[in-house]
């Protein structure tokens, strides 16, 4: 019963030790195609369907991303609030949520219909950095 | 008393994280989605046949682990049996799949590739995938269990999305390494879409974004031994639908009808999936992993 209960220790410990991801750099090789990256958001002039976007968001990204999208450091996954992510062209995030990284572990998400990942487009629009990294986008 | 493996895993259970579910509706044809890293699906499923003149009516309820070993391997583990009415109910045995995408983006044309070691008796009838001439829907259970086969199955799945629509073909070629039977061969075809293209912001159950509904056809393709042809075997056209209940759990509904005498008039499918995230990871952490 006692390695049980370290057991449990170590879960919760392990689950509280999922915090922001400040030290996520961008992969190199996974760059979204010129025709890709200029395709518009056909959501643009419908912001209220961002909320939509954010339930999709909770449901399939905040997992990896969490819930405010700062990224998590166990999980190597993506700040989506740092410059390097929101810089990026719409088409372009658009095409990344489509074919997912294979080699980073991020999924395709190519099962959504599309404007169902216009609509997660819309959402990261709205994420606001909060955490260290934000103070230092250079990061 | 001091824990066992077992009370680990149900540990690791309790604490993995439920997570998103909205899963394909077809019950036999697959799809280029794999399943999450790290997540783990189970999944509890039964194939109801509805017998036409000479035939019995039985069910066939069968359990599923899907584990998603990399974005491109998912493993699968099934555990079968089979209820026949006015006969008995027995264990027919187990199953375990794994399926690899070998192309990392998004194509017009995803290819799967499927590899499949089954441990089952010839009381099977779970018709997860239907190969030759399908199964015996006529003897007792009592005659087909001592029958057992010990057969590798290969299918080439090829899936796109093209727009909102999934559109997938299945190909299978199964050998019974236990008989000579040759090779049998199978098909699965499969379209779908999404009821609704856009979320709302609420969390709605009902609504028609939670469903997804298709229909599919499948069916058998002889064998080397006795041609490849569909004449003579099982096929089934069935519309299906699934349904997001909560956000970690799908229901899946079938109603296939038979389009042959050597198929049930109607099979009827019910799956109840529920899938947990980070499951893997969890596991390790247990087993020591540091990440």
């Amino acid at each position: 019963m006692k390695a049980l209960c370290t057991a449990m220790l170590i879960f919760v410990s392990s689950l509280s030790a999922a915090g922001q991801n400040p030290s996520y750099q961008q992969d190199q090789q996974w760059i979204a195609p010129a025709a890709a990256s200029g395709k518009p958001n056909p959501l643009t002039n419908k912001p209220e369907t961002a909320a939509g976007g954010r339930k999709l968001f909770l449901r399939n990204c905040a997992e990896c991303h969490g819930p405010n999208g700062a990224g998590m450091e166990k999980k190597h996954s993506a700040d989506l609030q740092l410059p390097v992510v929101q810089q990026q062209s719409d088409g372009a995030l658009f095409w990344k949520i489509t074919n997912g990284n294979a080699s980073k572990g991020m999924p395709s998400f190519s099962r959504l219909p599309e404007l169902q990942r216009w609509q997660l487009i819309l959402f990261l629009r709205t994420l606001k950095a909060t955490g260290p990294a934000a103070a230092d986008p250079a990061k | 008393m001091r824990p066992n493996v077992f009370q680990f895993v149900l540990l690791a259970f309790s604490l993995a994280i439920p997570c998103a579910a909205q899963e394909s509706p077809f019950v036999v044809t697959y799809t280029h989605h794999m399943e999450e890293p790290g997540n783990l699906e189970l999944e509890t499923s039964s194939t109801v046949g509805i017998p036409r003149s000479g035939q019995t009516f039985y069910a066939a309820p069968y359990m599923e682990l899907e584990y998603g070993v990399t974005t491109q391997w998912t493993s699968e583990l099934y555990l079968e049996s089979s209820s026949v009415w006015g006969d008995s109910t027995v264990f027919t045995g187990w199953r375990f799949e794994n399926r690899y995408k070998p192309l990392r983006r998004e194509h017009w044309i995803n290819p799967v590739l499927y590899l499949e070691y089954e441990s089952v008796n010839e009381a099977s009838r779970i018709q997860k995938e239907i190969e030759g001439g399908g199964p015996d829907l006529i003897s007792s259970n009592r005659e087909l269990r001592g029958e057992h086969a010990h057969e590798l199955e290969t299918k080439l799945i090829l899936s796109s999305d093209f727009h909102d629509w999934n559109i997938s073909e299945n190909f299978i070629a199964t050998k019974n390494l236990s008989e000579s039977e040759g090779v049998e061969f199978g098909y699965a075809f499969g379209v779908s879409r999404p009821l609704a293209r856009l979320a709302s912001g609420s969390n709605c159950r009902f609504c028609s974004e939670n469903f997804i509904a298709g229909i599919e056809m499948y069916g058998g393709l002889g064998s080397t031994l006795d041609g490849f042809t569909p004449r003579g075997t099982a096929h089934y056209i069935a519309p299906v639908v699934s349904w997001a209940v909560f956000d970690n759990a799908t229901l899946r509904l079938s109603t296939g009808f038979g389009l042959t005498d050597q198929s049930n008039p109607v099979l009827l499918r019910v799956g109840y999936s529920y899938e947990l995230a980070g499951f893997g990871s969890r596991i390790s952490r247990l087993f020591g992993a540091k990440r």
